[in-house]
């Protein structure tokens, strides 16, 4: 069972990350950050490109963390496997978190490895109950041992599982009820997931408690054609499509101000273009919470306002 | 009901090794089938692998060509899946792995070369360190001197080689197209990687690497010297070289330049 911390972290609802939109860092744009200054509320990064003891990439975070808010993002823990938690990972987390004290951490609703042997992949899980017990007890052992929560990333799937008995958000909040984490939702993901299973994904959104949300993550994808038909892949390396904005527009409306990343993962562009996609992202949220009614909470915090 | 170990087991299975393995997975086909969707994560798999792998060795890959690298990083990981949710350690057996493919081939300097990119990655993502204080020394006894263990800086690193693997990986980091390097031309190449601001390659005698490789074991500096004598007594000797001027190992000049180049960064 999920152990005792995990649940009084759920209690923890107030957002340490502003209610604004960041981008995801990456190490070729480490140089222009710190050069440019450029006008964006935080960034995000991964957790494991910044492991090591020393170093170029590790002194540019430290100085980035100096002047933005942080989030990191770990892609390695492999949460939904059978095999026991990596201990020695989760000791470079902790570490990471500790030097560069980020406002968010967060992780996949997903697994990588058994038997010691790593895909290095965000592999699917089943929708079971097994699962659900196996993920969520992974989940509290990381909030346990980080003494903080963890937000949980829905991932994006090309094939389901016969032996699932539940559909994919049913499943995610389930394990945010067990383990106590919160809840990273990557609209992008969703949108994949949806075109490649054919569901729609607002009933995905609507499935959710708006209360455990702490982050959006938006981002592109590719298509590849097999056996007649499309298939969406999850490439992280695209302008956001047309139809995630929507879903954009959709979460903002489900979820309230909620903190935003745009992530490009392959094929990086010039910064210039994350921060466009950025203004954009900034753009529909102030439309959209001004029709709500709550652009208050946008606003508020340093840096990166609204350009409305 | 297949339990998720399983499950698992059989998928990663089928992601590592072979797609059409994972047949007897529960996985739900329509006009894709089970195996193309498998295919998806087994070419992220292997992608995600030989782009660690390229970032680790690009030396090695441009001296072997795109297409040969992407078949060699196939077959590694085949041999030597990733053991860890950070992809960077994967890499380490890389060297020795070229080096059991390639004895005594063409490409026998090979797995030499990947171990110098090996070291030089890892003095690169060492841990930063002060430079030696100088006042410190100098409030030590002379009497106590043989008995100081010197630190080295952690982000150095001792490479000997047969081949001359630093000029290999200074060509090939270049722009412009390496020259033809004369395999034979460094018979006892011995560097100091050094990463104190910059990245910094020092040659050193049979001495000198053996001083720096006593000191690394924490030995104390008059063992330090005497291994040191003893390397540059045996490396005079392999050379023919009798004069018992040029088998002294001078610890004085060696501790200044050791100091000046952050190579040595502290004692106790």
């Amino acid at each position: 069972m999920p152990a005792q911390l995990s649940h009084q972290a759920a209690g923890q609802t107030a957002n340490p990350m502003p209610a604004q939109v960041g981008i995801g860092l990456r190490a070729q744009h480490h140089v222009d950050v710190l050069n440019g200054a450029p006008r964006i509320a935080w960034f995000e990064a991964h957790t494991e490109n910044y492991f090591a003891d020393g170093g170029a990439h590790v002194r540019a975070l430290s100085a980035i963390r100096e002047r933005y808010p942080l989030s990191l993002h770990g892609v390695g823990l492999s949460l939904g496997s059978t095999d026991p938690i990596d201990l020695a990972h989760l000791k470079l987390v902790r570490r990471a978190l500790e030097r560069f004290e980020p406002k968010l951490v967060s992780e996949h609703l997903s697994w990588s490895s058994v038997e010691g042997r790593f895909a290095n992949d965000l592999l699917p899980l089943p929708y079971t109950e097994e699962a659900v017990r196996t993920v969520s007890e992974h989940v509290a052992q990381a909030q346990d041992f980080f003494g903080r929560q963890i937000l949980i990333e829905n991932v994006s799937s090309y094939l389901e599982f016969s032996c699932s008995r539940m559909r994919e958000w049913e499943f995610l909040a389930a394990v945010a009820a067990d383990s106590g984490c919160g809840i990273l939702l990557d609209l992008n993901n969703i949108y994949v997931a949806a075109c490649n299973h054919g569901f729609d994904p607002l009933h995905y959104l609507r499935g959710i408690d708006p209360k455990r949300v702490k982050e959006l993550h938006l981002a592109g994808h590719s298509r590849v054609h097999l056996g007649g038909r499309e298939l969406l892949i999850d490439t992280h390396g695209a302008p956001v499509c047309a139809a995630v904005w929507d879903l954009y527009r959709a979460a903002l409306g489900l979820f309230g101000a909620c903190p935003t990343l745009i992530e490009w993962d392959t094929d990086i562009p010039a910064l210039e273009v994350l921060l466009t996609e950025a203004d954009k992202a900034r753009a529909i949220a102030a439309q959209s919470l001004t029709a709500r009614g709550n652009t208050a909470q946008l606003i508020t915090g340093s840096g990166g306002d609204i350009a409305a | 009901m297949t339990s998720l170990r399983e499950l698992q087991r059989d998928f990663l299975r089928a992601v590592l090794e072979d797609p059409a393995s994972g047949a007897a997975l529960p996985v739900k086909s329509d006009c894709i089938a089970a195996a193309q969707r498998l295919q998806v994560y087994a070419r992220n798999a292997r992608g995600n692998f030989s782009s660690a792998l390229e970032s680790s060795y690009p030396v090695v890959r441009r001296l072997v060509g795109a297409a040969y690298f992407e078949q060699c990083a196939r077959d590694f990981q085949r041999e030597h899946p990733s053991r860890s949710g950070d992809l960077q350690p994967a890499g380490a057996p890389f060297p020795a792995y070229l080096h059991a493919l390639h004895r005594g081939g063409e490409y026998r300097y090979l797995g030499d070369v990947a171990r110098f990119e090996w070291l030089v990655q890892e003095a690169l993502l060492a841990a930063d360190h002060a430079p030696f204080d100088l006042h410190k020394l100098a409030a030590v006894p002379p009497g106590d001197y043989d008995r100081i263990e010197f630190h080295l800086n952690p982000a150095l690193r001792l490479f000997e080689s047969r081949y001359p693997c630093l000029a290999i990986w200074q060509a090939n980091t270049a722009a412009e197209e390496p020259p033809v390097i004369d395999l034979d031309s460094a018979p006892h190449e011995r560097i100091a990687i050094i990463h104190h601001g910059e990245l910094r390659f020092h040659v050193l005698s049979a001495g000198e690497h053996a001083f720096l490789a006593a000191l690394a074991l924490r030995m104390p500096f008059a063992d330090a010297v005497e291994a040191a004598t003893a390397a540059a007594a045996t490396a005079a000797t392999a050379a023919g070289d009798f004069d018992a001027g040029a088998v002294d190992f001078d610890a004085g000049a060696a501790l200044r330049r050791f100091v000046a180049a952050a190579a040595i960064v502290d004692f106790h």
